[in-house]
Formats: C-alpha cells, structure tokens, sequence
C-alpha cells in the first residue's frame, strides 16, 4: 500500500474516533463473552466470526497508529500495520456482521461492534475496497436526489398505475386521491421504498384511518449507511428532511425498513417533524379507532421477526406485538425475549448485495431458522424490508414452509369498516 | 420515438424487493456487450425513477422508455 | 542486595505511581478531548433510572450472569476480593478507623482473599487456552494476568506466613513503617529489608510496579470505561 493512501485511511480512522468509540477501543478484555451472541459463530463456529474477534480486526490496527505500543511493543497487542491484507481482514469483518448489535446484549461492558465496523467500512471506502454494488446504491440514491425534477413525471406515472389497487383493499369517499403526493401542509410525509409493495398496503391503510398523508418521491432505505460513507448518508437522509420541510409536515413516517428509520430517528437531529415508524403509527390508529381490523382473518399461528434496527436498536417492541393482539388470538413468540432475538442474518447491507451473499446469509442464519421453526407459526410476520427478503431466502432454503408476511399487509388485508 | 428498438436482452423485474431492481438492472447490463441493449420491465414506481438515476451514475443510456398497460419497458444502452 | 531491594521499594514504587496517575489521566483527557458522538447508543427496552442500572450493569456484571455462570463466580470473586486487598493495603499505610467499624484484623479474610484471587487468576489465565478466546487472545492478556498472579502470589505468602505459620518477623508494623514512610516522602526500608521474607515483599511490590505501570495503557482502562459504556448502553 502507498504511503499516501495508508496516511489518508489513517486520517479517515481518526475522524471516527469519538470519545465514546475510543473507550470501545480501549475497553475490549477479550473475554469472550460475545462469541455465542453472533448467530454467524452460533451458525458456523470459526473465531472469526465472533464480535470480539471482528472488532480486533480494527482494533489492532489502532492500537498500531494511535497507542504508545504500536510504536513501542506492537506485537504485546499484535498490532497490525494498515496494508493490502490489513484491508482484506476488514472487508471480512465487516461484511460478515450484520449491524444488529446482539453482541452488545451480552458484553459487560456493552462494546458496540457495530460502531466498530463502522471504521472498517470507512476505511473500504477510503481504499476503494468496498462492495462496489453498495457504493453504486447510494450514488443513484444522490443522483435521484439532484435531479428530482426531471424524475419525477416517470415516478408520479407509475404511482398513479397503483391507485385502482389501493381502491381495492380501501375505497373512499369519491373525488379523494388514493396515493396524494406533493401535498404541502400534510399531516404526515410517508416514505416508502421502491416497490409496489410497500406503497400499497400502506396507502389503503392511510386512507382507512382518514390520514391526511402525502407519499415521498423518495425511496427511505439509506444506502449510504449500509456502506458506510458518513457524507453520502447524510445527502441521501437531508433528501428527505428537506422534502419534509418543504411540504410543512408534522411527522415522517417511514416505511418497513430498519436501516431506513434508525438512520432518519437517530441521525437526523432536531427537526420541525417527528420521526415514526410505520408500526408505530399502524398501532397508533388501531388504539384511537381510527381503523379496525378484523381478528378472524388470521387463524393460524403467527409470530413476529423483531428486526435488528427497528426493537433491539430503536425500541419498538410493544407495538407490534398491540397490533398482532388485535389481527390474531394465535400469535406466538419468537424469542423469550425481543433484545436477545437472533438477526435474521441480512443486515448492514448484505440482503442488497443480493445473490453475491446468499450463500453466506443462508449458511450463517442456520440458529435463525431453527428459531422461527421452533415457534410452529405458519405466518411469519416482520416488519422490514431487508428482514422479509432474507426470511423469505431462509425460507426457501431451509423449506420452513411458512408464510413471510409484511406486518403492514397484514393489516391491509384485515382491515374493515 | 415511434421505431421500435429490439433488445438483446430482457429482465423482469416486476415487483422485486429493495434495492433488487438497481441491483438485477446493473448486473444484467454486464450481461451484455458494450453497444448492445437491455429491456428491463417494471412496474414499481421507485424502479421508474431509480432507472434514469442509475443509467446517469453508471454511464448508460436510456433510449427509450414506453407504457404498456402497467408496466414500463426501459430500453437501455451499454455505454461502457 | 541491599540496593535492589532499595531501587525496588523506593524509586520504583514512585515512579509506577506517577506513570500510573498521569497515564490514567492521560486517557481520559484523551477520551475527554475527543469529539462527542451525538445519537443513542441505547439498547432497547430501556429501564428508568438509566444510570443506576448502568452501575449495577459495571458492578454486578447480569450479562455474565446470563452466559457464562462459572466465569462469573470467578469474575465476582476476584474483584471482590481485589477490593477488599486494596482496603487492606490501606490499612498498611496508618491506622483506618473508619474502615475498623467492622472489627477485623489486617488483612481481612484470614488470607484467604490471596487464595481466591490467585486461583481466579489461574482460572482467568487457562480458559484463554481454549477456543475462541485461545484465537481473541493477544500477548498483553497472557502478561496482564501472570502480573497480577505474581504480585498476588508474593503478596499472599506475606500474609499466609503470618496467619497460617506464626511467622511474626514482618508484622503490620513493619509494613506501616514502609509504606507511611513512601506516602511521606520520607522513604525508609529499614523496617522490612532485613527479614527472611523480605526478597517477597521485593517481588511482590516489583510485580504491582510493573503491573500499575502497564494499567493505564491496557485493556484494564475497563475500570473506569465500563461505567461510562454501560451508561451508553442504558440511554
């Protein structure tokens, strides 16, 4: 490696240090505590794939250019010098963590490893080492953001091919739009992704509950965090913000997407707008009456996925479980414990990386499957993008033969008058 | 644009969970050679604006875009 | 001889004790000084007061508790006992009466405190030759601990010398003269230089040296950090 590039990473990694990041730095006793929290290690025992052993990675290399050792005694903390295969460690690290922190449940400390990676994804991306496909996911997501004018018509056509759909699962009043956009004064900016699927559902529900809501031109998925460029996730996020402030909303509600609202609740700052899940606002309506539900929809049993970034990290665990009170009399729990449920192994950016990981998804998710076959629900619902995808792969591949259902749906399905 | 363009290559990709579409539109343009066309069909109205963002972030080009009931066809063209 | 038991228990011990206050001072300015990281680190469900759970967390280590049960006894009782040697050790400097408002005799545990601490150590040292701590395990780990198991094996045989064989030679006195003499400023090592067990008290203040210098720039910063990290963690 150039020197020149070893000292641009070297800065990069400095610029990540906080106070609190150096205390995960320096804190770690290597105790082990945390190797059976990751389900990659529970799935396939190799000390590389324990948090602790993940977070050594870059450890070393700063106790190699920021502690006393590396210059005096680098081999007392086996420091490693920041080169081609320092950059290989990392990208295996990073790339084989999921983000969702199980690890820090366990840890006496409560090291955040995710934090960690963190630095390591920065430093891929400083190297040019990242996973190429990540990097182009967020550069489409800024360029959609700088040319919103002229991408507009092709958007707003295809959101107006969905209307007769929304009118299917919800009909009202006549002369009202299905799917309003642009709406200046809006009570409520809902940010979907790019599919149909998760514009729908949602829309029908809105209407239902008679939400004065307004749909974001914008997809909420943050493909900046996931490759962990701090700069492109804060363009990608500010699309929204500024959206939200232009149109005058109270709230931003974002859809089924764990990364997509623990970015846009915990970075995004002090704002003029509040900052909902859409599980939240869902449990919101059913609580005031403002939609009902029908419980003789759902006989079967069913249980709930708790992702990652949505319960664990961002604390909405009771409300999925209100709303599945009112859908089913069937609902069973996964975990005997929502903060110690397993990751469903898609997280930080490997369910986008698609066909490229399945084969290390599905190999690292085996606790999960045993986990969801364990509860003997037919309905697996969830209630995240990324989730739902690696559910329904671990499905098919661990031919659980269940049904891996958006919450969100169903509600939709459920809904009546 | 009335002439009808014929494409080397066709991906469906309807209704595919995020970020799938960018993701199956960006590996298929590498399926085909530098020149040659793509048709990629999609009905999701996140894909309509995520396919001219992508082809302008990668370098290809859009020749063509048309409706077809439900569905858009983007015709588009290996650059580099 | 006489030399290096004087080198050892005089400028030594000084100056461990001022690389251990400045290094330790030196990274907290240093965690200090750092930028803030501003959004939620918490851990999902939160329970209210944050900070006292995030004490009990440092303290009573439940996540231990939960996953490993027998590294927790050990863990419990070695840092139990650390602290109640630590007490002790300040009972050789003077006379504490407000820590005599339980009557015992110096050291408490009637030496046993170095037992459970060294087989704790011992305990500490072998688990890290199994997989995966074996492949988590660094240099710094291994030599942390002989440290402390050599400091507390010397410091124990003081102890047990006296309680468990009526060695009287080196008494509390003896050790009062020493070490008040060190925090006066005013050294002298007449009083526990001359004795049969001296050379112990030598190796166990040379080991606690070595092993207070390396604190602060070891993973041991865990003393102070991991009230501060379960906090973060808490909310």
């Amino acid at each position: 490696m150039e020197k020149a590039l070893r000292e641009e990473l070297i800065s990069l990694f400095r610029g990540k240090l906080s106070g609190t990041m150096e205390m995960y730095l320096e804190t770690c006793a290597r105790c082990g505590i945390c190797t059976e929290a990751c389900h990659a290690y529970a799935s396939m025992p190799l000390p590389k794939y324990t948090p602790a052993y993940r977070a050594e990675v870059v450890r070393r290399i700063y106790k190699k250019y920021f502690k006393w050792q590396g210059k005096t005694f680098p081999r007392i903390g086996e420091c490693k010098v920041l080169d081609e295969s320092a950059i290989d460690e990392l990208k295996e690290a990073a790339y084989s963590c999921t983000g969702c922190r199980r690890c820090m449940v366990y840890c006496p400390f409560g090291i955040d490893t995710q934090q960690i990676m963190s630095i390591a994804k920065l430093l891929l991306v400083g190297a040019h080492a990242e996973p190429e496909l990540l990097s182009l996911l967020a550069d489409v997501s800024i360029s959609k953001g700088e040319s919103m004018d002229d991408l507009k018509e092709g958007f707003l056509e295809g959101v107006k091919s969905l209307e007769s759909e929304v009118v299917e699962k919800w009909r009202q009043e006549a002369g009202r739009t299905p799917i309003p956009t642009e709406v200046v004064g809006a009570d409520l900016l809902y940010v979907a992704l790019a599919g149909a699927h998760s514009i729908i559902p949602a829309a029908a529900i809105f209407n239902a509950a008679g939400e004065n809501w307004t749909l974001s031109f914008f997809e909420a998925v943050n493909f900046g965090a996931f490759v962990g460029d701090p700069s492109k996730t804060k363009i990608i996020m500010d699309r929204i913000v500024n959206e939200a402030k232009r149109l005058k909303v109270k709230e931003v509600c974002i859809c089924e997407c764990g990364t997509a609202f623990r970015v846009m609740s915990q970075l995004s700052g002090k704002q003029p707008f509040k900052v909902s899940s859409i599980t939240r606002v869902h449990a919101r309506y059913i609580k005031e009456g403002r939609i009902k539900v029908d419980k003789k929809k759902l006989s079967v049993p069913v249980t709930y996925h708790d992702p990652c970034q949505i319960a664990r990290n961002a604390g909405v665990i009771d409300e999925p479980r209100y709303i599945l009170s009112q859908l089913t009399d069937n609902f069973v729990e996964m975990s005997p414990e929502p903060k110690y449920n397993w990751c469903c192994g898609g997280g930080g950016g490997l369910v986008a990386m698609g066909e490229e990981t399945l084969d290390f998804r599905m190999k690292s998710s085996r606790v999960k499957a045993d986990q969801v076959r364990n509860t003997g629900a037919q309905v697996l619902a969830t209630a995240c993008e990324n989730c739902h995808t690696q559910l329904s792969n671990i499905n098919d591949h661990y031919k659980l033969g269940m049904n891996v259902q958006f919450l969100s749906s169903l509600i939709a399905d459920a809904l009546i008058r | 644009m009335s002439e009808t363009i014929k494409a080397d290559k066709v991906f469906d990709l309807k209704g595919l969970p995020c970020p799938m579409p960018v993701v199956k539109v960006s590996k298929g343009i590498k399926e085909v050679s530098v020149g040659q066309i793509i048709e990629a069909v999609t009905s999701d109205p996140g894909a309509l604006s995520d396919f001219p963002a992508w082809a302008k972030t990668s370098g290809n080009q859009i020749l063509k875009s048309e409706q077809v009931g439900k569905e858009t066809h983007f015709f588009i063209k290996r650059v580099n | 001889m006489k030399t290096i038991y004087f080198l050892v228990l005089v400028p030594m011990v000084y100056l461990a004790f001022a690389v251990f206050l400045a290094g330790v001072i030196f990274q907290l300015l240093k965690v200090i000084k750092r930028p803030a990281f501003k959004p939620t680190l918490a851990i999902h469900p939160k329970r209210n007061p944050a900070f006292l759970w995030a004490i009990l967390d440092a303290l009573l280590l439940p996540t231990v508790w939960r996953h490993k049960r027998t590294l927790w006894f050990f863990l419990m009782a070695f840092h139990i006992s650390f602290l109640m040697v630590f007490l002790g050790h300040l009972e050789l400097i003077t006379e504490m009466s407000w820590l005599q408002v339980i009557g015992h005799e110096i050291f408490m545990g009637q030496g046993f405190l170095g037992l459970i601490m060294s087989l704790a150590l011992l305990y500490f040292f072998f688990r890290r030759f199994a997989s995966p701590t074996k492949e988590l395990s660094v240099p710094e780990d291994y030599l942390l601990l002989m440290l402390l198991f050599l400091t507390v094996v010397f410091g124990s045989e003081m102890d047990w010398a006296r309680r468990w064989y009526d060695y009287g030679e080196m008494s509390v006195q003896e050790y009062r003269a020493y070490l008040s003499s060190i925090f006066m400023f005013k050294p002298s090592i007449a009083a526990v230089s001359t004795s049969g067990h001296s050379f112990m008290l030598v190796l166990h203040v040379f080991f606690a040296n070595l092993f207070l210098m390396f604190f602060p720039f070891s993973h041991l910063m865990h003393s102070i950090f991991g009230f501060a990290l379960n906090k973060i963690r808490r909310g």
